[in-house]
């Protein structure tokens, strides 16, 4: 066997360069069964997961910590850049950096509303943000949104709205977006809006809302013709307890104690934003929730017997 | 923008060029030490590393100034100790034949295979994960590696013969 004197051809063999009667040979020796038991298991060989957002942040921190201790050998870099890039790593994925943003931004207890460049409308719910890029607006219509907002879209190219949880991409139409900490709802008022959140690809028509909780898809309707919440009130459809009560905080700017003490359940009804006696005896009253409210505002939810 | 005139300076190319490579660095290390903590250490150097001299590389020369410069730290860095690799998803079954046996002697043979891979030299070991896991072709190799072709051949040759060797399976 000539070619055995060489000491590349299991290499040869491997990248499928040896010639037809090597291999004809190669194939008939015992070993060639061995090799290619090799072969075939390691196939399934793979090198722990790597991270590759979490380690260019990393990266980004040495740059600028070697910065802050080596100030006259190394190049200088823009202070705010590092953090800039982390953040916007995580907020603003796939963006380049290049044009500024424009962010609007509620408190608790603060509504806004604002228009954006095409004229489309954007009423803000409390502590809500919204950032877009003013440039080239009209024909890349993207923002990204933390919170809740509701949409009077301005026919025109595609109008995307990113939020942690997913996308929601229209034509010109009327919906609201929440997305809050575990909790992802979208309402069509007017038009088609197409709803995506990892493998969930949903559209909704006038009427249709869909809310996401714990990776779990609910679509419902809805008689609304606006956004509750643009009308002093909050409503729900089903929506886990916790949520209703963490929605009430923002909606007063109170912070309710003893949230601890809730049981999971759920919830379908509406609040107002102006009375809050009234918007505490319909949620907890309704849910049989014992609680105490005091002349400064504190109210504790009790436990359980 | 053609390649030719971007700048690793700018911050942009810069990620684009972390992006690009850093992983298969990682790895490239990770196959050389077997500690993947020490290797994303070693990647995440040479990427500071890179930006500090971003002016002097130019966007065509990053991935052999990265090569160059973790292949360095390591020889730097690690003294030569025994590696154990471990595989996050080792040995997928071959489909046919699974008779419970045949299971007990796959996860058997995947012990030995695991430990015959350690004792690969670590020159023989690089280049057979690069291509196994990795799926480089020879000529890529060589030039993460600064070699030869040939002298790629011959290492996963003698890689394969090694393990063939080493695995008590093989000599039944």
């Amino acid at each position: 066997m000539k070619y055995q004197n060489n000491d590349t051809y299991i290499a040869k063999w491997l990248a499928g360069e040896m010639s037809d009667e090597e291999l004809m040979e190669f194939k008939k020796t015992t070993e060639y069964k061995d090799y290619k038991f090799i072969i075939d298991v390691t196939k399934g060989l793979e090198p722990p997961t790597y991270d590759q957002q979490k380690h260019f942040s990393s990266t980004l921190n040495k740059i600028s910590n070697q910065n802050q201790k080596n100030t006259t050998k190394v190049r200088t870099l823009i202070p705010h850049w590092a953090y800039a890039a982390a953040a916007a790593v995580v907020l603003f994925l796939g963006y380049s950096f290049f044009f500024q943003q424009t962010t609007f931004q509620t408190q608790l207890a603060e509504q806004t509303s604002f228009l954006l460049p095409d004229g489309s409308e954007v009423l803000l719910n409390a502590d809500s943000e919204i950032a877009f890029k003013s440039f080239n607006w009209d024909s890349n219509r993207a923002l990204n949104l933390t919170g809740e907002a509701y949409f009077k879209v301005k026919k025109g190219s595609k109008f995307t709205v990113k939020t942690k949880e997913g996308a929601v991409a229209v034509l010109g139409t009327q919906f609201t977006v929440n997305s809050r900490k575990n909790f992802y709802n979208v309402t069509c008022f007017e038009g088609k809006v197409k709803v995506t959140s990892g493998k969930l690809n949903h559209i909704l028509t006038p009427g249709k809302a869909i809310s996401i909780q714990d990776n779990i898809a609910t679509p419902y309707k809805t008689n609304e013709v606006t956004p509750s919440w643009t009308a002093q009130e909050s409503s729900f459809n089903e929506v886990a307890i916790y949520e209703v009560v963490t929605e009430l905080e923002r909606q007063y700017n109170i912070i309710i104690s003893g949230k601890e003490n809730l049981k999971t359940a759920y919830f379908t009804g509406r609040f107002s934003h102006t009375n809050l006696q009234q918007a505490l005896t319909t949620i907890f009253d309704t849910m049989e929730i014992r609680y105490t409210f005091d002349a400064n505002r504190n109210v504790r939810i009790q436990k359980y017997k | 923008m053609p390649d030719n005139q971007k700048s690793i300076c700018e911050q942009r190319v810069f990620e684009e060029v972390f992006n690009t490579h850093s992983k298969t660095i990682r790895n490239f290390i990770y196959y050389k030490c077997g500690d993947s903590a020490q290797a994303e250490d070693l990647t995440q150097d040479a990427f500071v590393k890179l930006w500090n001299n971003c002016a002097k590389v130019p966007f065509e020369k990053a991935k052999s100034y990265l090569y160059t410069l973790v292949n360095n730290a390591f020889l730097n860095e690690v003294a030569h100790k025994k590696v154990i690799l471990k595989h996050q998803k080792s040995i997928t079954s071959i489909a046919s034949h699974e008779s419970p046996e045949f299971v007990y002697r796959e996860k058997e043979f995947k012990e030995e295979l695991d430990r015959a891979i350690a004792n690969l030299t670590e020159k023989q070991r690089e280049v057979f994960l690069l291509n196994r896991i990795e799926n480089k072709k020879y000529k890529e190799i060589a030039e993460m590696l600064g070699i030869s072709v040939k002298a790629v051949e011959k290492r996963m040759h003698g890689a394969l013969v090694s393990l063939r060797s080493e695995i008590k399976e093989f000599k039944k």
